[in-house]
């Protein structure tokens, strides 16, 4: 088959992947600090991606209205630790898995109770037009995806490593009792970590929705992707999902070509049980040992 | 108390009245989701020929002018959905009929109940095969089933005609996976073979509703040296497929069925639409003074700029026309009656996509078209042009407005010079 094909059929999936992989690594933040998952990160994506449609809609230039979708994904993200992770937490119970659903389901309701439920376009001003490198095709509103999610990543990396704020959140994540011990509020670390996880679940949605529209259902599929991308890189390596989740949009496109649509899910799946099976913690996860 | 018991039965008093003095009529369909354009549009269109009806003292039954009352429902386009709905209307009792439906698998789950009891309903404009067929599979001796929509049939026998004459000889023939998209392909391969085998199929490729990136199928499809694409589906998925096709750089126009003139097909592709083929019975263009009042009136009515789905719109007024025509010749509003007199309509029906000469005749499951009241000559090309659909050939243009203006209707002697199409040049 011809090469430049499979490097298209490649180079498309992994630029998707990106998305998954940031998807996943707003699971990676909460989990960092408080063991705990929002699971309904996906409408977090949904939710803002339609806050910043209503945002463009009211004359708001780009520039403008992608800190003002971020800033909603974060006061989100805020909301669902408060109301559904907190309380969980301080019971030391696993009540939050439900709670997250809860909260996501609660937000599905009111999304399609404000903006409905169609499909919508999402207006952006990165050209849709294609550009030839080496003989793929790419858009440079893929190219953004692809941008967008390493700057995102890059940036909330520095920040745990260079400032207080991100020293502080790292410790909470090495070690909760300790770091409490020293001083640091792990409640409001907890906040960070899940408003971080809003803004990155924003970003997502700003970046994804020009090129597959904006809607109720808009993240259910992605979710599902994002969910196995975390689990099989591990949920402690922000350098695991990106390739895990590259690999993984490759994979998936490759075997919609050669297998046919209808296989397009089956490689990651299979890669999924795989990982669970031969890794538990994730190709790139650390095996932890307790001590008892 | 007694004041509550005493309102109630004045209430009542009130109500029965009220629903003794009014033709009850339905109007089904998706008001939200993916195929809303449609639905909404149908009821809108609907409502507008209603109003109109209304306004003039309302439909002449027997003695006296009686208004039509409207049931509204949705049915989310969900079979299930559907299904209730059928059900609740079929047991109604009082009701005269039902316009609506625009998912070939809704009118699959729920029609049945209504052709149990009986009750008259106009399908607009669900557009699948299998809808009016599978009462001649069933063989039923009498149907309260009605068509007003351009079926399949006619549609993708255009599709093919077009891509013939616009002398294509290898094409790809895409649809999604649900019953429409699927009996589409079947529709659009037997008219390939109808119509001498001059297009090859160079490709069949298939996607689920949802699906964003088509970019698989569509390198295939390319591969395989697809010079246009046949194609099948519904709004959102359909504009995935023009943006994969910017994308990857494939030059071929997009034909298929009438789904391709949906308002989420136009808006999500952009100027990637541009070019699109599909059949339509009603284009959004003042050509003739009856469709320049309805476009208007539309537009007025509801403040739009635009119809959501202009043939949804027009289809759905023309078939509230029709149908009260039916209740004034029948003249009582019993749905047995109603549909006795759609049979053998006496008097034509000006609509706005056409004068109805006797657009229904007596069922006969051997033979669908008993049911269907379009006809191939009703049926135009149109094209997608800067968001918004207009004539694909000129020639049918000119058509329309000599009928309008009282001319028979006589076919084009030599296919006319067609408009401009992406691609062709290539």
């Amino acid at each position: 088959m011809n090469p430049s094909i499979i490097g298209q059929m490649a180079v498309s999936g992994a630029l998707m992947g990106l998305v998954y992989a940031l998807i996943a690594y707003g699971f990676q933040l909460t989990y960092a600090t408080s063991k705990s998952i929002n699971f309904g990160q996906g409408e977090l994506v949904m939710v803002s991606a339609f806050f910043s449609l209503t945002l463009t809609n009211l004359g708001l230039p780009y520039w403008l209205m992608v800190p003002g979708g971020l800033l909603f994904g974060a006061l989100l993200g805020l909301v669902v630790e408060r109301a559904g992770v907190r309380l969980a937490l301080e019971q030391k119970s696993e009540g939050w898995i439900l709670l997250s659903i809860i909260l996501g389901l609660f937000f599905f309701s009111a999304a399609e109770n404000i903006w409905g439920r169609d499909d919508r376009p999402f207006p952006t001003p990165i050209s849709a037009d294609p550009i030839h490198v080496f003989g793929v095709d790419v858009t440079r509103l893929e190219l953004s995806v692809a941008v967008g999610v390493l700057a995102i990543m890059g940036l909330i990396e520095l920040f745990k490593r260079r400032t207080l704020l991100g020293k502080a959140f790292e410790a909470v994540s090495a070690d909760r009792d300790a770091a409490e011990l020293m001083g640091i509020s792990a409640t409001r670390t907890v906040m960070l970590s899940y408003a971080l996880s809003g803004v990155v679940a924003a970003l997502a949605g700003i970046l994804v929705s020009p090129i597959t529209t904006v809607g109720p259902t808009m993240a259910s599929a992605l979710i599902l992707k994002a969910f196995s991308v975390a689990v099989v890189a591990g949920l402690d390596s922000g350098f695991g999902v990106v390739l895990i989740g590259m690999a993984l949009g490759a994979l998936e496109s490759l075997a919609s070509f050669y297998l046919g649509s209808g296989w397009r899910e089956a490689p990651g799946l299979t890669l999924l049980i795989l990982a669970l099976a031969v890794r538990p913690t994730g190709v790139f996860g650390k095996a932890v040992i307790r001590k008892v | 108390m007694l004041r509550q018991t005493l309102y109630g039965s004045l209430l009542l008093a009130a109500f029965g009245l009220h629903a003794g003095d009014t033709v009850k009529l339905a109007i089904t369909g998706p008001f939200t989701g993916g195929s809303a354009p449609m639905g909404a549009s149908t009821r809108d269109g609907a409502k507008l020929a209603i109003a109109e009806i209304n306004a003039a003292g309302g439909i002449q039954v027997g003695g006296r002018k009686m208004k039509i009352e409207i049931i509204e429902r949705d049915d989310e386009a969900k079979n299930e959905r559907g299904a209730l709905i059928a059900q609740e209307l079929a047991a109604m009792g009082d009701l005269s009929g039902v316009i609506g439906t625009v998912n070939t698998g809704v009118c699959m789950a729920g029609d049945k109940h209504l052709q149990e009891k009986g009750v008259t309903k106009i399908i607009c404009p669900a557009a699948g095969s299998a809808s009016m067929t599978q009462w001649s599979k069933a063989g039923v001796k009498d149907n309260s089933i009605f068509r007003f929509a351009a079926h399949d049939g006619i549609q993708a026998a255009m599709v093919v005609e077009e891509a013939i004459n616009r002398h294509f000889t290898k094409v790809a023939v895409i649809f999604d996976s649900t019953n429409y998209g699927v009996s589409g392909r079947d529709d659009m391969l037997n008219q390939i073979k109808l119509q001498g085998n001059k297009l090859q199929v160079v490709a069949q490729e298939k996607f689920n509703i949802g699906d964003k990136d088509m970019t698989a199928q569509l390198l295939r499809a390319k591969a395989a040296g697809a010079q246009a694409v046949l194609i099948w589906a519904i709004g959102p998925e359909l504009a995935a497929v023009s943006n994969g096709m910017a994308k990857i750089g494939m030059k071929a126009p997009l034909i298929g069925g009438w789904t391709l003139s949906m308002s989420n097909y136009i808006d999500n592709a952009g100027k990637n639409g541009n070019g699109t083929l599909m059949p339509q019975t009603f284009i959004e263009e003042p050509i003739t003074p009856k469709a320049k009042a309805f476009i208007d009136g539309y537009h007025k009515a509801y403040k739009v700029d635009r119809i959501p789905s202009a043939v949804a719109a027009a289809q759905g007024y023309d078939a509230v026309l029709i149908f009260a025509a039916a209740v004034k010749q029948a003249g009582s509003t019993d749905t047995h009656k109603i549909k006795e007199a759609l049979e053998d309509l006496k008097e034509p029906v000006k609509g706005v996509i056409a004068t109805w000469n006797h657009p229904y005749t007596k069922w006969n499951p051997a033979d669908v078209t008993t049911h269907e009241a379009f006809r191939r000559e009703q049926v135009v090309m149109g094209m997608v042009q800067d968001g918004r659909v207009v004539f694909g050939n000129a020639a049918d243009k000119a058509r329309l407005i000599k009928e309008a203006a009282g001319t028979p209707a006589k076919a084009p002697a030599k296919p006319a010079p067609k408009a401009k199409v992406k691609g062709k040049t290539k």
